[in-house]
């Protein structure tokens, strides 16, 4: 299966909504700590192997990234100089990024393009806040201030336009609907930092988190006082989680333990498959919503792996 | 330069998480195995030794039970084959053949065993060969082949145990070396087994109480995992012949229970036997192994090899060590053994979860298990060799298949297993063994052949 090398560490990677040979990669120079960042759009070769389609620099490190879900050219960054930025791969350079919105007071961590209302997303920084935004406006529609701490992640309900939940290092997920004032629910998720979210692509009531206590979570937002599932396997904190868009109660998460892990929580021997390529903190996965199983990681190893599940990421075809 | 000191920071706490009170999570079993075990596992590499099917046949009590007309070799020959035929495996891919044997005339055997390969259905390219470690000679076939295997010798072997003691009993052939009255220890080699025994409960202070209470525990336990089925996935049914002491009449059978076992056993019952050894003593018929016919043969191979076959992963062969002990408290050896195996395991004795050790002797066992400090609810949990019945170069690829499959029915919480016995002339010998699934990255993920990476549309 492919692989992609790039200069910098990866962060993110995601797949399109629109090509199913189409990925975003996010990377950030020195881990992140100090340095550029730089977005690449990659294209999966159907001979095999993976070239690049363009990429775009940034002044810092770039966290995550999401594509648009109304242009299918247009993409946002999730900055660590706590601006956000999106770019069209459609448009000429000069003409590129075509937004850059700086109102976060630090880092931004992450970002989620609304996918059913397509003409908004989200952003979470490490100012503890939450951002919602339109291409249309030149400032943010609104701002989430609840969490006390890191806001790590944000995931958008795929079924209710106006419905999200964010995971914080105050140990807490929360759910939000944008008409109402405050978070409608807090769970006390984990002891530990959340690092991630993501919502059940086919129930609206579940929802998973992931965590520096090393586990991954699955909770019932309608009966939110014990977790649903509790899948315990990673080595260190789980950086990202992912529900898949084809079954059910299938999971994908990556660690800083440098795994790839697929999860099905209904079953007692819930972990279904362990990766172990990257070589260092694996940071970004996601899963094909146009191809079922197939996978991408990234991790600071600087490698971009696009695989089938159930087939070896190294494996050359 | 602040800035990357505060990320430094935010992203050091993703790795060292404070240790807040309250969080019993992060010492759950799983990740504290995972990052704290003294070993590092690296199973990527796929390059150790796993146990993809292990089988007996049922032990039977020689010259009485079910085996006394079946031929040796036939019994081998049975597990040879089940382990093929349930695997699916090609025979030809068998690099070699180790069996355990013991009492049997050492060419003789080996020559039956080669023949048992051939009833079995391994055609004449794979070879075979026996090892006599006396009591251990099961699970030392095993460790050979295990050791070829990571020398690279073969990719995949069968180590296996046969012994008909209604056959070939203890003898001992031509005269002895007078100058073994010089050299106490080589004296004390020629010991019969039974005072070997006695002496142990001499020396450790190990009463006929304990004796038979642990000789009732052994039958009780054992009928009980007979009655639950709990042998079924071990056991391989012997079709063999059987003849009326009576009326000479010739009888087809097929043997598939262990014949040994008596439940009505009681500590009262066990009282009444005489001492069988020594006037004295407080070794009895009733608290040492049965003398016994059987069979069993562990198929092994590479992780790697394994997994493209797709073949289920039952243990990973860990560890092994075969330790010297005074022959005249031979009975001793797994208390040394065990700890010489967890050494070379880098782990501890509390890491077990299961132990196989086998009784030859209620004494031995006993003082084992008190010296070693095991907890009685992880020891023989089936049963063992007082009840069960020891042929002796069958024992440890007996244990091999009783332990792996307890480990297999006990899931996820039970990781870590040891079998242990001590061997005549002073020794002992232990392996130590980890459940397959514990470290398997990719046990469930499907192969896909076809390189499947775009749906027909992009292409």
């Amino acid at each position: 299966m492919p692989v992609f090398k790039t200069p910098f560490n990866g962060y993110a990677v995601r797949f399109s909504p629109f090509y199913e040979n189409r990925l975003l990669v996010a990377t950030a120079q020195n881990f992140g700590i100090l340095g550029n960042g730089r977005l690449h759009i990659i294209d999966l070769n159907p001979a095999g192997g993976i070239s690049e389609l363009c990429s775009f620099d940034t002044a810092d490190g770039i966290y995550d990234c999401a594509w648009s879900e109304s242009h299918d050219s247009v993409a946002v960054a999730a900055v660590a100089d706590g601006s956000l930025k999106l770019w069209d791969a459609a448009l000429p350079p000069s003409s590129n990024p075509i937004r850059s919105f700086h109102e976060h007071a630090r880092e931004v961590h992450a970002v989620d393009w609304n996918p059913v209302r397509r003409d908004s997303f989200l952003s979470a920084s490490w100012d503890d806040s939450l951002k919602l935004w339109t291409l249309d406006r030149p400032a943010s529609i609104r701002t989430f201030r609840e969490h006390s701490y890191c806001v790590y992640s944000a995931a958008w309900s795929p079924r209710h336009a106006d419905v999200f939940a964010s995971a914080s290092g105050d140990c807490t997920a929360r759910v939000w609907d944008v008409r109402d004032p405050g978070s409608s629910l807090v769970i006390p998720a984990h002891d530990h930092e959340i690092l991630s979210c993501d919502w059940n692509k086919y129930d609206d009531c579940f929802l998973a988190t992931a965590s520096v206590d090393k586990t991954v979570r699955v909770w019932d937002v309608r009966a939110s006082r014990a977790p649903v599932a509790t899948l315990a396997g990673h080595g260190y904190a789980v950086r990202r989680i992912r529900f898949s868009p084809h079954r059910e109660s299938l999971l994908l998460s990556c660690s800083y333990d440098m795994t790839v892990c697929v999860w099905d929580y209904r079953t007692e021997d819930a972990l279904l498959a362990r990766y172990d390529h990257h070589t260092e903190f694996a940071v970004g996965v996601d899963m094909s919503v146009l191809v079922e199983g197939l996978l991408a990681s990234t991790g600071w190893d600087e490698l971009v792996y696009v695989w089938q599940h159930g087939t070896d990421p190294r494996a050359i075809s | 330069m602040e800035k990357s000191i505060e990320r430094q920071r935010v992203l050091l706490q993703h790795l060292q998480p404070p240790s807040s009170a309250g969080s019993s999570l992060l010492s759950a079993s799983v990740c504290a195995a995972g990052d704290s075990a003294a070993y590092h596992r690296s199973p990527s590499f796929g390059d150790d030794v796993v146990v993809v099917a292990a089988y007996r046949t049922p032990i039977c009590k020689a010259k009485r039970g079910g085996f006394k007309d079946t031929h040796p070799e036939d019994l081998l020959a049975t597990v040879l084959k089940a382990l093929v035929e349930n695997t699916n495996l090609n025979p030809n891919e068998v690099g070699d053949i180790v069996v355990g044997t013991v009492l049997a005339p050492g060419s003789q055997r080996a020559i039956e065993c080669r023949m048992a390969a051939f009833y079995a259905g391994f055609p004449e390219t794979v070879p075979l060969r026996t090892v006599n470690r006396q009591c251990s000679s099961g699970l030392q076939a095993v460790a050979d082949v295990v050791a070829a295997i990571k020398a690279g010798f073969y990719d995949i072997g069968i180590g296996a145990g046969l012994e008909s003691m209604t056959v070939n009993g203890p003898g001992w052939e031509g005269s002895v070396n007078p100058k073994v009255n010089e050299f106490q220890q080589a004296q004390s080699c020629l010991l019969p087994m039974g005072i070997t025994s006695e002496n142990v409960a001499h020396k450790f202070g190990v009463t006929r109480q304990e004796q038979d209470q642990a000789a009732v525990e052994s039958h009780r336990k054992a009928a009980a995992a007979t009655a639950a089925g709990k042998f079924k996935d071990e056991i391989v049914p012997v079709i063999t012949k059987i003849i009326d002491p009576k009326s000479g009449v010739e009888k087809q059978v097929t043997i598939s229970v262990d014949d040994g076992i008596r439940l009505d056993t009681t500590l009262t019952g066990l009282a009444k036997l005489k001492p069988a050894f020594k006037k004295d003593g407080s070794t009895t018929a009733g608290n040492s192994s049965q003398v016994s016919d059987g069979a069993g043969a562990v198929l092994l191979m590479r992780r790697d090899v394994a997994l493209r076959k797709r073949l289920p992963v039952l243990g990973v062969f860990r560890s092994f060590a075969a330790v010297g002990v005074d022959p005249a408290v031979m009975g001793i050896g797994p208390a040394v053994a065990i700890p010489a195996a967890l050494r070379s395991a880098s782990l501890e004795i509390d890491d077990i979860d299961l132990f196989e050790i086998n009784e030859a002797f209620a004494s031995q066992y006993v003082y084992c298990c008190k010296k070693l400090g095991l907890d009685p609810a992880k020891v023989n949990v089936n049963g063992g060799a007082i009840a069960l019945g020891h042929p002796l170069g069958a024992t440890g690829a007996r244990c091999v298949s009783t332990l792996l499959n307890e480990m297999k029915r006990r899931g996820k919480d039970c990781r870590f297993g040891i079998i242990s016995m001590c061997i005549g002339s002073g020794m002992g010998a232990a392996a130590v063994f980890e459940r397959g699934d514990a470290v398997d990255p990719l046990s469930n993920a499907k192969h896909t052949d076809a390189r499947n990476l775009l749906s027909k549309d992009a292409v």
